[in-house]
């Protein structure tokens, strides 16, 4: 057997060895000069061999193996290039179908999204406790049975769809049904299926349907406002169980829109919008805008039914801005109601011709100027009051600003600005023309003239009679007595008629206004409306309702005109309200005549003696605006052949005629 | 004669098959390249983990304590004679056996499986120590074996049992991934030795055949569980999210990463799990794909030392044993880094040295303290002494 060799036996032997590792010419691992190392020199004997031949063994599968573990680490690094630079998940931005919906606050049975109810508590909204129904489709054994099991319940499934969800790579969640009732919840959970589950949610319910739809607005599907007071209410109602309660009443809503759907049937209009609003509060008793829908199918409403026309439409007032008009002039004393003005050609100014619908041909006072809706007399009355004083009132009232509403929707009005206001959009907007707004700006603008001369922000919530709802006087309270004698000379006398209610003291403003299109308007189609207060000796209410090009026929004696189509509907509304508050016909002939005294103004009031009216040789007050006859200089008074500016000393009746006076 | 580290020395070393150490030899050849490697991946970890809540507490300052610990430990085992790490091997092996029995018996439950044993109020993980004395013994086994011995079947029945016992102990308690990386451990270790191939080859089909009859005497929830573990779709709110966050935050790193403490996944809670297993991602997203390559590169540069170190072993016990610890940490390393990247289904195994934890980490100190003796004792020859002729 061999005999290991004691070591380190021989440093000579090391030193040489060591000189021979310095010669460069041996290649590595090759014995150096033929010498055998003498340590190397044992006896190589076969247990030796065979473990030498087990070493070199494992020599190669451990390179075998470091080429796996290379290999295995390059598909690391590879995956790592891909997972940070090539194609990096980035967190979702707004995870849809994920957990996190879930983490969004949902309404629960705890706290239930607060009721909406009128102000007579009667149920607009309200949130009943539903579940909705999900599916982690992982978790499902056979995927298209459970889809069949689920239809049998939900017979409304769409199943391929939804079978298509379920077999989508990665869905971890998918909604099977958003709102089910509690027996079908029960059925679904006694189906089994593995992977279905429920959440508690709840349904937003509007038991009136149609009523007030566009006004009340709409939930999505998670219980978050998106459109009406459920919108701008959102956090009262989410915040607040306590239901929240509107000004709207429900009766009359319900009877404004019943009588204004006749009248969009009966004149084949293609819509309408009616306002009704407390005058002494600004609280908006109903708003109706036709086609509306059901409520409780917001989704597949059109958007021509969404579409708020009272609070979101914006149309040209017509004449019924004609009451705006004397309430600037008769305002600060420039005109008076035994005033006269010149109203015996059109006025030819740019590329307008101002005419009148039905000319009289004569020199019109002021009450025949509302009456009979003159539009050269209102544009005459708009030239004394000047841009600077009219732009001034109409800012005032609010004409120039969005109305301060509870509703997102509400919408600007389209206003030139100072620099377009030419002289033309004086005459224009005098009655209504070349100024657009919504029906509520209208309405609310029209309640200052009315109430005694104080504005209000229009409001949805109910407020409570108890405190007095602050508003900004806008006008003198004589001002407003003034324009409703007006207002009733228009239902008495003039082209209101029809909107005269028996027993029922009504006054009143037709506006009728062309539909506009690109360039101009259009020929035979426009829009009717009547605005009117109500009873007009002691307002309570203020109406408006406006028909979009309605058909003139044999029920509108072949007009299309807001006398003929629109006061109608404000007058039935009124018959059929009025007695819902309180208020009865008068039939007493004495208080009748009383009450007709007290709000009596003749269409041809005379001036008091020794005051010199406006009218022919005196076409012009104190303080009218500068040169008033530049702006009609094509035909002034004098050219109609009246003397101007008399010598003699006058007497004005106004009090501000001192305030005013050169 | 003072002439240590002169050339003669040095040629005196490589030459001779050194069989006797004393101390200073022994540090002299310890691989003081492989323990900076070893400093600063521990380094990364301890920064990653107070990066996980920009704070020493808790987890970077009692990693930093369990490191210098396992550093100390690895330090004091590389100086322990291989041969002593040899002669124990066989009952390391046995102890660890006999705590994965007990962890069955009296083993606390954690997350729905027996895994860890209070030994002294320390909570340790029986499993991770057989990894390394399955190594040792498997390597003692094999040491003497010639190639002949080795084709033969019945030499080969022993270290058979000796895999396939702690294999089914950890798969019963159970901790499938473990089990399999063990297995795995076993097999290389088998490979390395020098096992015929067609023996992986039989054992593969056999393997392949027995698994659907096991599988059907599986217990419904334990089939429930395997088939979570090969899918964790089936788990969306347990190992399916983590998958999607830790993607996301792979994502969000980009090329150079948010930079240190601007992580938005891990820092905002978003990244489950991210002192322990996903940490990788924590790390990725605020050093990007430049940090996270060179973290990789970095741990493959540790397992090709231990590949170097088996290779520069003139005996297989030592061969064998640093192979198997190089394949351990490989496999932590391989398994942890796929299962965060989504290339393999999670499976529980911890990043080595990053990861918060103390079990795993004192264990793989301690293998590399072994590993290290294994490159100090290099040369040690295993031939018994005897006296005279």
């Amino acid at each position: 057997m061999r005999e290991h060799q004691p070591d380190p036996p021989n440093p000579g032997a090391l030193a040489h060895r060591a000189e021979a590792r310095a010669a460069p010419v041996r290649p590595p691992g090759t014995p150096r000069d033929g010498a055998i190392p003498r340590l190397e020199t044992v006896r190589v004997t076969a247990p030796d061999l065979a473990r030498r031949a087990t070493l070199e063994t494992s020599r190669r599968r451990l390179l075998g193996a470091a080429a796996g573990f290379t290999t295995l680490f390059a598909a690391l690094a590879t995956k790592l290039t891909d997972a940070t630079i090539l194609d990096p998940v980035k967190p979702p931005p707004a995870p849809k179908n994920t957990f996190s919906t879930v983490a969004r606050p949902l309404p629960t049975a705890d706290r239930p999204r607060a009721m909406m109810v009128d102000r007579n508590g009667e149920i607009l909204a309200v949130s009943l406790p539903t579940a909705a129904v999900y599916a982690d489709p992982r978790q499902m054994m056979d995927r298209a049975d459970a889809v069949r099991r689920l239809q049998n319940v939900l017979p409304g499934l769409n199943g391929p769809a939804l079978l298509a969800e379920f077999t989508a790579p990665h869905r971890e969640f998918v909604y099977v049904a958003r709102e089910v009732g509690p027996e079908q919840e029960l059925r679904i959970n006694d189906l089994g299926i593995p992977g279905v589950n429920f959440l508690p949610a709840e349904a937003r319910h509007y038991p009136l349907g149609r009523i007030a739809a566009q006004t009340i607005g709409a939930v999505d599907i998670d219980g978050h406002g998106i459109a009406g007071l459920e919108k701008s209410q959102n956090r009262r109602l989410r915040e607040d169980p306590n239901p929240l309660r509107l000004a709207l009443d429900v009766r009359v809503q319900a009877v404004l829109r019943d009588e204004m759907a006749k009248a969009l049937d009966d004149f084949q209009a293609i819509g309408a919008a009616g306002i009704v609003m407390d005058v002494h509060t600004g609280e908006v008793l109903a708003m109706v805008s036709l086609p509306d829908y059901n409520a409780n199918d917001f989704a597949s409403a059109v958007p021509k039914a969404r579409f708020n026309r009272a609070a979101t439409g914006v149309y040209e007032p017509g004449s019924a801005f004609k009451l705006q008009t004397v309430g600037m002039a008769l305002d600060p004393g420039l005109v008076h109601v035994w005033d006269r003005f010149d109203t015996t050609h059109p006025i030819d100014i740019g590329r307008f011709v101002i005419k009148d619908y039905e000319p009289m041909d004569r020199w019109l006072y002021l009450p025949e100027i509302i009456a009979y809706s003159s539009n050269i007399g209102a544009s005459r009355i708009a030239l004394i009051v000047g841009k600077a004083r009219q732009r001034a009132w109409l800012r005032k009232l609010g004409f120039f600003e969005r109305c301060p509403i509870e509703l997102p929707e509400a919408a600007m009005p389209l206003v030139q600005s100072d620099a377009e206001w030419s002289e033309a959009t004086v005459m224009t907007v005098s009655f209504g023309n070349g100024i657009a707004m919504t029906p509520l700006h209208l309405i609310n603008g029209t309640v200052a003239l009315v109430n005694g001369g104080v504005l209000f922000a229009p409001t949805l919530l109910y407020q409570d009679p108890a405190t007095p709802r602050p508003g900004s006087a806008v006008m003198q309270p004589d001002t407003s007595d003034t324009v409703r004698k007006l207002m009733r000379d228009v239902v008495t006398h003039g082209t209101g008629t029809f909107g005269r209610v028996p027993g029922y003291f009504v006054g009143g403003k037709t506006g009728t206004s062309q539909v506009v299109r690109s360039g101009g308007y259009r020929q035979h189609t426009n829009r009717a409306g009547f605005l009117a207060a109500f009873p007009i000796n002691a307002p309570r209410y203020a109406f408006y309702v406006m028909l979009d090009s309605p058909h003139a026929n044999a029920l509108s004696q072949g007009y299309s005109t807001g006398g003929e189509i629109s006061a109608p509907v404000v007058a039935r509304t009124i018959a059929r309200i009025a007695p819902m508050f309180g208020l009865l016909p008068v039939t007493d002939p004495a208080e009748k005549a009383a009450i007709e005294r007290q709000i009596d103004l003749p269409l041809q009031p005379q001036p008091p003696p020794g005051v010199i009216a406006l009218g022919p040789g005196h076409p012009y007050p104190p303080g009218a605006a500068d040169a008033p006859d530049d702006l009609s200089r094509k035909r002034t008074p004098a050219a109609s052949g009246h003397a101007l500016a008399p010598r003699a000393p006058r007497r004005y009746a106004s009090s501000h005629a001192s305030d005013q006076g050169r | 004669m003072s002439v240590k580290g002169g050339p003669l020395q040095r040629a005196e070393g490589r030459l001779l098959r050194v069989t006797s150490f004393d101390f200073t030899r022994k540090i002299a050849r310890i691989n003081w390249f492989f323990v900076a490697l070893v400093v600063l991946l521990g380094g990364v970890g301890a920064l990653s983990l107070y990066s996980a809540t920009g704070a020493f507490d808790p987890y970077a300052k009692r990693q930093l304590l369990r490191l210098a610990v396992g550093f100390a430990l690895m330090l004091a085992i590389a100086f322990v004679d291989i041969r002593i790490i040899a002669r124990l091997a066989w009952p390391l092996y046995a102890v660890s056996l006999v705590l994965l029995v007990m962890v069955l018996k009296f083993g606390s439950v954690g997350l729905g499986a027996e895994r860890w044993l209070s030994i002294g109020g320390v909570a340790v993980q029986p499993s991770e120590f057989m990894k390394v004395a399955l190594v040792l013994a498997l390597a003692h086994w094999f040491h003497r074996a010639s190639w002949e011995r080795i084709g033969n079947p019945f030499f080969l029945l022993l270290p058979l049992a000796a895999t396939l016992l702690p294999v089914v102990l950890i798969l019963k308690e159970p901790n499938l991934g473990t089990a399999l990386i063990v297995l795995a451990i076993g097999a290389t270790t088998f490979f390395a030795a020098g096992v015929r191939l067609w023996s992986f080859a039989l054992a593969l089909v056999l393997g392949g055949l027995a698994t659907p009859i096991a599988f059907a005497h599986l217990h419904g929830y334990q089939k429930a569980r395997i088939l979570t573990f090969l899918d964790p779709a089936r788990d969306p709110l347990g190992a399916g999210y983590n998958i999607i966050q830790a993607k996301i935050a792979l994502g969000s790193g980009g090329m150079w990463g948010q930079g240190l403490m601007h992580a938005s996944q891990g820092r905002l809670d978003f990244l489950p799990e991210k002192e322990t297993d996903f940490i990788f991602t924590l790390f990725a997203e605020q050093f990007g794909f430049v940090g996270s390559i060179a973290l990789v590169g970095l741990l493959c540069l540790i397992v090709c030392t231990a590949g170097a170190i088996a290779l520069s072993s003139r005996h297989q016990f030592g061969r064998l044993v640093a192979f198997g610890i190089g394949m351990n940490f490989f496999l932590y390393v391989f398994v942890n880094l796929a299962m965060v990247m989504g290339l393999i289904p999670v499976g529980g195994v911890p990043l080595p040295l990053i990861s918060y934890g103390g079990s795993a980490l004192l264990t793989t100190m301690a293998s590399f303290g072994i590993l290290l003796s294994v490159q100090v004792h290099g040369d040690a020859d295993f031939t018994p002494k005897r006296e005279g002729v």
